[in-house]
């Protein structure tokens, strides 16, 4: 089965952010490839199966999850910048 | 035509702008806050009846003392003639207590007459307009910026927008303020910024913080870059911060939401007080990611300033909106002005949801600031040209005042310039450096 994979950033809420390490847990239990956990901002960056994304949202201490976007700047010789 | 003054017989008669401010033949007495005792300063001064704020209010009046004391606010409302007022402001023996006297006024609810109001933004308009386009006038005061002129320019010693902000003639230069830039990184070896504190981290796997495209750079002169360097004019605004270069965005200028936040959290590690953002997508919706990593931010004293977007163009008539991530609510969001401080024709128009506002306006057109040697500057447009101003102004006033975070984003918008155009384009205007 060929399942698309989405690139997301979860957002950890306010009461699970001391404890980010066992959300973490949880998330890749959930299917969650894992690829960054910040502290400071507690969010946690990855990938997973588009069909476990729903599952994800339930998980108590989520408080957003949203997919990755990606900034593109002109090119270096554009006037407006 | 309907006169409100007949509509209801106890209407006071309306003043105009030429007729003197209504008063009550009392006096507002502002007291210094170490004073300890109110009362006693004004019965030294000749008043024997002396009441407290509290005291009328249980006695159900205080018309007939001569003092009415509000001890919290350590001010009063007193009665007397010129002598003394006199006697209060300057006390014949000990320290000086007041910080001023004023006539009390007497207040009213405004009338409800269109007109009226109309007159009077009109009257403000061409007053402000005149103002604006009036030619410079001769001996400034001293220690005084300069009145604006009828249009900024590059000069041999500053850029444009370095005397638009007035950083050109601040005291401060952001020392001891660590300022981010989060973008294509920085050329490390530019001579420019020979001497600077400059750390420089790359979130862009397989790319160093050497900056390959130049867009970095030139956000890292305009914010943090020299006043009197050793060729051409002074581009820069915080000019002794301590720079953080965090390459976010590869040599082809894309990068991810993951390598910006790591950017940011990075930045929030070496306790950076101002983080600028010169880049956004374009989604008219609020991400709630960035909503809760600018709340964030904030709260561990660092503010973020993002570029509000240049997916406008005006003279086609399209406004265009503010993306992300400056349309979260805790990040400021900045639009771009031209040397006549109107809006650019790429600056994108506030997103009219919670957060999307575009909060302050910076110079965005023909910017000139350091490149990528051997070019070594370059002279480009943009929102992306306007945030770094608004962040070095920051700095600035992180010096200035010590603020971070929230205090610092308060600052920043009361001390900035009001301008003819549209909030919604300009938010609370230009942002002015600490002079």
């Amino acid at each position: 089965m060929n399942t698309q994979t989405a690139h997301i950033t979860v957002v950890v809420d306010a009461a699970h952010r001391p404890a980010i390490d066992a959300l973490t847990h949880r998330l890749r239990a959930e299917g969650m490839q894992v690829e960054q956990v910040l502290r400071r901002l507690g969010t946690v960056t990855g990938t997973i199966p588009e069909d476990r994304l729903p599952a994800l949202e339930r998980i108590e201490g989520v408080a957003s999850v949203e997919r990755e976007r990606r900034y593109r700047l002109p090119p270096p010789d554009e006037p407006v910048q | 035509m309907i006169d409100p003054d007949r509509r209801d017989g106890t209407t006071p008669p309306r003043r105009g702008p030429d007729q003197p401010p209504e008063t009550t033949g009392r006096y507002v007495v502002v007291f210094a806050q170490e004073v300890p005792d109110l009362a006693t300063v004004l019965r030294s001064a000749g008043m024997t009846e002396v009441v407290t704020a509290r005291e009328a209010r249980e006695a159900g009046d205080a018309l007939g003392a001569d003092a009415l004391v509000f001890p919290t606010l350590h001010v009063a409302v007193v009665s007397g003639d010129a002598n003394r007022m006199a006697a209060l402001r300057t006390p014949s023996e000990g320290p000086n207590t007041v910080l001023s006297v004023s006539p009390e006024l007497v207040h009213h609810i405004r009338p409800d007459v269109p007109a009226d109001y109309v007159t009077g933004y009109r009257d403000g308009v061409v007053d402000l307009s005149e103002r604006l386009l009036a030619r410079p006038a001769p001996g400034a005061e001293p220690g005084q910026p300069a009145p604006p002129p009828p249009y900024y320019r590059d000069d041999d010693k500053f850029t444009w927008g370095l005397n638009a902000v007035q950083a050109s003639t601040s005291p401060y230069s952001g020392k001891g303020v660590r300022v981010a830039v989060l973008d294509t990184g920085f050329d490390l070896q530019h001579p420019d910024f020979a001497g600077r504190t400059v750390s420089s981290q790359s979130f862009i796997p397989g790319e160093t913080a050497q900056d390959g495209h130049g867009h970095g750079t030139h956000c890292v002169g305009t914010s943090c870059g020299p006043r009197t360097p050793a060729e051409g004019r002074g581009y820069g605004v915080a000019h002794e911060a301590e720079i953080y270069a965090g390459k976010v965005l590869s040599n082809e200028g894309s990068g991810t939401d993951a390598q910006v936040l790591a950017g940011i959290e990075w930045a929030l590690e070496n306790k950076c007080a101002v983080i600028s953002m010169s880049l956004g997508s374009d989604e008219p919706q609020v991400s709630p990611a960035y909503t809760v990593v600018g709340q964030r931010a904030l709260e561990q004293g660092a503010l973020i300033v993002a570029a509000a977007g240049n997916n406008a163009s005006r003279v086609q008539g399209e406004v265009g909106f503010v993306g992300v991530p400056a349309n979260s609510p805790y990040i400021m969001a900045t639009g771009a002005l031209t040397q006549q401080l109107d809006i650019a024709f790429f600056s994108a128009r506030s997103l009219p949801v919670r957060g999307g506002h575009v909060d302050l306006a910076a110079p965005g057109w023909q910017v000139y600031s350091s490149w990528p040697m051997p070019e070594r500057h370059n002279t480009i447009s943009g929102t992306s040209m306007a945030t770094p101003h608004v962040a070095g102004v920051a700095a600035l006033w992180a010096e200035a005042t010590g603020f971070r975070g929230r205090d610092l984003w308060s600052v920043l918008a009361q001390e900035s310039y009001r301008l003819l155009a549209p909030s919604a384009d300009v938010g609370s205007g230009l942002p002015l450096a600490p002079q």
